[in-house]
């Protein structure tokens, strides 16, 4: 047996992280074209709702995340947008209770999309800033205070207009204006299953974390939702299915890689761990 | 100018926090305690700017000028219960604040039964499932036997995870040791599954910094340096 190998099993672990990192960048520098692979149900359930929107509704956007959950949720937005401005719905964002940063960078990641669309704010989509709910139950108050009257709630816009006065917002008024609600932060919080779509019936899809994933899944086979975008994967998957292959689908290549550098590391820590024991076996 | 300084800030904070991995330094602790200062101070900028001014201060104001329907001048009211809270601070007076949480307490329970049972009984009903192939319209199809093995899976599945959770009676008994066994498995499987997708996660935040720092500040530069 090869004397290195077993010195595999006291590798210091920096050099792992150090290739792990490198191996990362990889698709960054060089363009890799790798599948997205077949959309999850979870996925196809978000993509099949917007489809469904007649022209008379709008979705509604709650964009609550921050720098904290960029990682994964800027894409899954990103990629929704780019489908609502192909089919030419409107929508509205808002930013529930998590972050006050929320509107901020919803406005950072649809703006340029929006605009390159020919879609214009107050008309076509308006973003109506950041509605503060501390607790689960002030959170529980606000979404039924929105779902029954938008205005009263939101009386103005992130920029300071009175609701009232965009276009779009005088056509939409309550829950019966939206066709699906779209909720995307770290983890979104059940209160819009249950007030949203137990209460009024509107199909709700979520935008999380992969870490959260496996909370969903129960309502995704129960139909209390209608669609769930699973981190850089889903929104790889959904960026497949408008067929524009965007920021997920790279950030999912290098998660791909990454997922590959700890197989390889796993594999070769247990080689060298195995190397060593044989070794210490033979030592006399 | 204030773009670039911003890429530059970004990338010096992302290295100080990744200079971690070598050891604890002085750079990490820095930037450690200066991320939560800034973000409490920002949201505090914010919440003024997005809530406390435009939904609570601009319609009472816009009410005493007679501007807009003096029903905003209600708002005032909101003071009552909000200052409530701070007699929490003082031992003689504490049992004021009890009125104010005690409200809070009675709508954040009422609030929390009334989002189980719109939650939790959708759950129940799909827990019941299909179990015969035949039962379809189209008669016996081999994904409808596919589906209604599925459906038993979950089912024993359901029960075998219940039944490991169960205290009331004894669960000693021999012929409930294989059917709890299967029920941490399936708990197991469940943990794994989280597992896979927190390593997902904590990649996809290495990846977005890893992004930032090649695409958004090394590659411009290289760029510069080259042309």
């Amino acid at each position: 047996m090869a004397p290195w190998l077993a010195r595999l099993h006291d590798l210091n672990p920096r050099w792992l992280y150090l290739a792990t990192g490198l191996l990362m960048i990889v698709p960054f520098v060089i363009l890799i074209p790798m599948p997205a692979g077949t959309p999850s149900r979870a996925t196809q359930g978000l993509y099949d709702a917007i489809e469904s929107c007649p022209p008379d509704k709008v979705v509604w956007i709650d964009s609550s995340w921050d720098q904290g959950s960029r990682a994964e949720n800027e894409a899954q937005l990103e990629c929704v947008v780019r489908h609502l401005c192909r089919q030419h719905i409107r929508f509205v964002v808002t930013s529930v209770g998590i972050t006050p940063f929320g509107p901020e960078f919803a406005d950072r990641t649809i703006k340029p999309i929006a605009e390159k669309a020919g879609y214009v704010y107050g008309r076509d989509w308006v973003n109506t800033g950041f509605v503060q709910a501390p607790t689960p139950a002030s959170l529980a108050l606000i979404i039924n205070g929105l779902a029954r009257d938008f205005h009263s709630i939101r009386p103005a816009d992130v920029h300071g207009t009175p609701i009232g006065d965009l276009p779009l917002m005088q056509k939409v008024r309550t829950i019966r204006d939206i066709h699906v609600i779209y909720a995307i932060t770290y983890s979104p919080a059940q209160e819009w299953i249950s007030f949203i779509k137990g209460q009024f019936g509107t199909p709700v899809a979520f935008g999380c974390m992969s870490i959260m994933a496996p909370s969903y899944y129960a309502f995704l086979d129960s139909g209390q939702l209608c669609g769930v975008l699973i981190g850089n994967r889903g929104a790889a998957q959904y960026e497949a299915l408008i067929g524009r292959p965007s920021l997920g689908t790279r950030l999912s290549m290098a998660q791909s890689f990454g997922n590959a550098a700890i197989i390889l590391a796993a594999l070769v820590g247990n080689l060298g761990w195995w190397a060593a024991r044989r070794a210490r076996r033979k030592a006399p | 100018m204030t773009e670039p300084l911003a890429i530059w800030i970004g990338a010096i904070v992302t290295l100080a926090v990744f200079s971690y991995l070598a050891r604890d330094n002085p750079f990490y602790r820095l930037v450690q305690q200066a991320a939560l200062g800034a973000a409490v101070g920002i949201a505090i900028v914010v919440t003024w700017q997005q809530v406390l001014y435009p939904m609570w201060l601009t319609p009472i104001v816009k009410a005493f000028q007679g501007a807009a329907d003096w029903k905003g001048a209600l708002w005032l009211l909101a003071l009552v219960p909000g200052s409530l809270w701070y007699f929490q601070l003082s031992k003689r007076w504490f049992w004021v604040s009890t009125l104010v949480t005690g409200l809070f307490v009675g709508v954040a329970a009422g609030l929390a039964f009334k989002n189980q049972v719109l939650l939790i009984m959708p759950q129940v009903g799909a827990c019941l499932k299909p179990l015969d192939p035949w039962a379809g319209p189209e008669g016996f199809t081999w994904p409808a036997l596919l589906d209604c093995l599925n459906n038993l899976l979950m089912l024993v599945g359901l029960l075998a995870t219940l039944l490991y959770f169960f205290f009331s009676v004894k669960t000693d008994r021999r012929w409930l040791a294989g059917p709890m066994r299967f029920g941490r498995l399936m708990i197991m499987v469940a943990l794994g599954a989280m597992f896979g997708n927190t390593v997902m996660t904590r990649m996809a935040y290495l990846i977005e910094r890893l992004q930032f720092l090649y695409e958004t500040w090394l590659r411009p530069l290289l760029t510069i340096h080259g042309s």
